[in-house]
């Protein structure tokens, strides 16, 4: 003979104790590893390679204080694929001569700057942030200056990572 | 025959009881086209599932190939272009009415007790309404889609101490790539959806436990003072919800829904270029419904004041609303009888119009 909970008050609580355990049970058992699929991502290395951007001699010959932009192309692995990530690198050659390679994103949220000749800045469409040639905040809200992607010169020809300088939570990209 | 097949069905599920049940409600009877836009709102969002299904019978979550696929439902799919349009539209009308839906429960005080966690689930609503809204227009994998990626990315990054994981977890992983897309595809058309479809019936089965709760018009013949909660209880003159409120409520979803499809028709939607990284004359705009948000961003300017604009202001004013019974807990409900909760409001609202004007002028170097 099966007791009723109405019964007994003690068999009430038992059974209303264990239809809770039963339901953690099981509702921990789908979020765990559900809770793994969607954290995954956190425990991916990025992947860092190297591009080349082009001969260091042809660089040098850019006009100085106007930027040139040049298109590089990473072949990263993303997901299942390998993907390529197409990026714009702004040369900039200041009046000593030496080479800057500035992202064209803008600091503050990552939109694509637009190079304004006639007034020698950087301007962000987004939301008005302004740079001037070296990559120095002049106006609006960025809140530091131009990222500058990792390189390196390897027998006359400059590599570029993907990856800026002095940019330790990875923003902008 | 009719009535035989009525009664059929009676005797084993009790269907005349049931629908009895359901349209037998009873609705003050002054406020009726006040009240319709609730009712608008679950229509907009029947369309929508429905239109978005259908969307999915071309449409492919993979980046270099969304819009193409979206391009080609568009232009070389019989009627695909209505469909789209339908979808596109109807989710901006989505939007504005639930602004006015909200600002009708906000003014004629329909919030208050015990309609807080009626407010409530319609905030969370709202939010997932929000978006679904902005993962649509970046399932598009446009150049608008791609650049909003990024920008909204970068914007939950500054979330305090979690924010670099969160950019992390919606972009599955550290690039925009075709994990992205389909973290967005997943959460636009199933996740979201799930979310509104559960609690579409808690806000409906909050509506009736709480009774006729109307504006303050409804209440006029009442001799008991306006903190006495029962004054609340029981309106002047009520009608059942079948067929005298869904008479006005169809009405006014015919309206709009001629609007969304007339708009759908003769304006369609947008889908633009191709998406390019390598962009550099391109200017990202935010949807209408975003350019508040996007144009508070352009004041908060260096490294301490960013988070203001990304995290802080939002996130108060979302907490403050979310809240909004909590805070105002005065019985009153007339917008006259409570001068300040409206004229806040109404500032609120005039901010929101101003923001989203001067957030949609062309940008800076289009012009210069």
């Amino acid at each position: 003979m099966t007791k009723s909970s109405e019964d007994s008050p003690s068999r009430r609580t038992f059974m209303t104790v264990v239809i809770g355990l039963i339901s953690a049970v099981i509702g921990v058992a789908v979020a765990i590893p559900i809770l793994g699929e969607i954290l995954s991502p956190l425990f991916k290395k990025r992947d860092i390679v190297w591009a080349e951007l082009g001969k260091i001699d042809d660089l040098k010959k850019i006009e100085p204080l106007t930027p040139k932009f040049v298109p590089v192309y990473f072949r990263v692995k993303e997901g299942w694929t390998i993907n390529t990530l197409p990026r714009q690198v702004v040369v900039v050659k200041d009046i000593t001569g030496k080479l800057y390679f500035f992202s064209n994103q803008c600091t503050h949220l990552g939109c694509p700057l637009h190079w304004i000749a006639a007034r020698q800045k950087f301007l962000c469409p987004c939301h008005g942030g302004m740079f001037n040639v070296l990559g120095k905040v002049v106006g609006g809200p960025p809140p530091r200056p131009l990222y500058q992607w990792v390189h390196k010169v390897n027998s006359g020809k400059v590599l570029i990572q993907n990856k800026f300088i002095d940019n330790p939570k990875d923003r902008g990209i | 025959m009719f009535k035989k097949i009525q009664e059929w069905f009676d005797e084993r599920i009790g269907l005349t009881e049931l629908i009895n049940e359901f349209n037998g409600e009873r609705i003050p009877a002054r406020g009726g086209w006040a009240y319709t836009f609730g009712s608008l709102l679950a229509f907009l969002f029947i369309i929508q599932v429905v239109t978005g299904m259908f969307l999915l019978f071309y449409y492919v979550p993979y980046f270099p190939m969304a819009r193409n696929s979206t391009y080609f439902l568009k232009h070389h799919v019989l009627m695909g272009n209505i469909v789209l349009g339908i979808h596109l539209w109807g989710a901006f009308t989505m939007i504005f009415i639930l602004l006015v839906h909200m600002s009708r429960v906000y003014f004629s005080g329909s919030y208050k007790k015990p309609r807080e966690m009626q407010w409530v689930a319609g905030m969370v609503l709202f939010s997932v309404v929000v978006i679904l809204g902005l993962t649509g227009y970046m399932l598009v994998g446009n150049e608008n889609s791609w650049w909003t990626i990024n920008v909204l990315d970068n914007v939950a990054s500054h979330v305090p101490l979690i924010g670099g994981f969160i950019r992390i977890l919606v972009k599955g992983g550290t690039e925009t790539s075709v994990l992205t897309m389909q973290h967005i595809f997943a959460i636009h058309v199933w996740l979201l959806p799930i979310v509104v479809i559960m609690f579409i019936p808690i806000h409906i089965f909050l509506v009736r436990k709480t009774g006729e709760q109307g504006m303050a018009l409804e209440y006029k013949n009442s001799k008991l003072p306006d903190d006495d909660v029962n004054k609340w209880k029981h309106a002047d003159a009520t009608v059942p919800f079948f067929p005298d409120q869904l008479f006005k409520d169809m009405i006014v979803a015919l309206g709009v829904f001629a609007v969304i499809y007339f708009l759908a028709v003769y304006y369609g939607a947008a889908i633009g270029p191709m998406y390019r990284p390598l962009a550099l004359n391109f200017a990202p705009e935010a949807d209408w419904y975003f350019l508040a948000n996007e144009e508070l961003l352009k004041y908060f300017p260096g490294h301490g004041l960013i988070i203001f604009s990304t995290f802080l202001v939002p996130s108060l004013g979302f907490a403050i609303l979310f809240a909004l019974p909590f805070i105002d807990r005065g019985h009153e409900r007339s917008p006259f009888k409570r001068p300040a909760a409206t004229v806040l409001g109404i500032l609120f609202l005039l901010l929101l119009v101003y923001l989203t004007l001067i957030g949609g002028e062309p940008k800076a170097p289009a012009t210069v």
